[in-house]
């Protein structure tokens, strides 16, 4: 590789990082360079010392974004750093993806079931007025047995099913603070062995 | 090899401040001084010395060289002269230990 592949595929690799920031980084490889063929090295030699520019980018751009995450510890640069630090083989993504992946499972089905229950509910309303709805859906017990007992006991359900949704929100707002919170944690972990 | 990688990672970083305690130097000088004695892809001093310098260890002055473009040199901050003192001591301590164990010897009798 001579120099100019090598620094191209440096500036291609670091890809979206601050002009600024990518011009310093590449002016010390540039000034290796020039120091290297002043001591009479060819731009191979130097390139193949210096190592894969693809690699050297990705550590990088890891530092960049656990910068970025300390000083403004947003959604957004966690979740940057996150993967900065997948890709650089810091993260143990196969039990971590496991684990998330179920959790998310329950949190869908929670919501399938809480939005279940609503939809039970108001049938169960509607299925007082409405005779033509009875037919179709057999009910686990007499609804027209106490008209007014029937009516109250679908309204209950109903809120019993929203109030279940409202809950299910709660527990996904933390769910995601938590999920955060262990990432923000990694990530000390990784910069402070690193 | 996984165990290497990361100590050297942690040594390369004592390295680089003794040297600089020494004298200020440019990246070239500490790569190659560093690759005399340590096998490493060269390359990877260089985020090593950015990042220390965004953590205060060391300022960074450009020189004016006669054979080419100015050089960037690198100079040790007070924080970076304790920051090597302890990290010696550290060293010294551990290699000390380790000493003990696999040459069975006790320096300090």
């Amino acid at each position: 590789m001579n120099k100019a592949e090598f620094i191209n595929t440096l500036e291609t690799s670091l890809g979206n990082i601050p002009v600024e920031e990518k011009k310093d980084i590449l002016y010390d490889y540039e000034e290796h360079f020039s120091i290297g063929l002043e001591n009479n090295k060819t731009e191979d030699e130097i390139a193949e010392a210096l190592g894969n520019p693809r690699i050297l980018a990705k550590q990088f751009k890891a530092d960049y974004a656990f910068k970025q995450a300390e000083n403004n510890a947003s959604t957004n640069n966690i979740i940057k750093a996150v993967i900065a630090g997948i890709g650089l083989g810091l993260f143990n993504l196969i039990f971590l993806s496991g684990i998330f992946l179920s959790l998310i499972a329950v949190l869908i089905s929670l919501f399938v079931s809480a939005f279940a229950v609503v939809l039970s509910g108001i049938i169960l309303f509607l299925g007082n007025f409405i005779i033509s709805i009875t037919p179709y859906i057999s009910l686990p017990f007499n609804v027209y047995a106490n008209p007014v007992g029937a009516i109250l006991f679908s309204v209950g359900i109903i809120c019993l099913g929203l109030l279940f949704f409202i809950g299910d929100c709660y527990i996904s707002k933390y769910f995601y603070k938590a999920t955060l919170s262990y990432l923000k944690w990694n990530l000390k972990i990784i910069k402070n062995s690193n | 090899m996984q165990l290497n990688i990361q100590f050297k990672k942690g040594v390369l970083e004592l390295c680089v401040l003794a040297m600089l305690d020494e004298k200020d130097c440019y990246g070239y000088e500490l790569v190659n001084e560093i690759s005399k004695n340590i096998l490493i892809s060269e390359g990877t001093i260089y985020p090593l010395l950015r990042r220390l310098k965004e953590e205060g260890y060391f300022t960074t002055y450009l020189q004016e060289s006669q054979e080419g473009p100015p050089r960037k040199y690198y100079k040790l901050t007070d924080l970076g002269k304790e920051t090597k003192d302890s990290l010696i001591k550290e060293w010294d301590f551990f290699v000390n230990g380790v000493n003990n164990i696999i040459r069975g010897e006790d320096l300090n009798e």
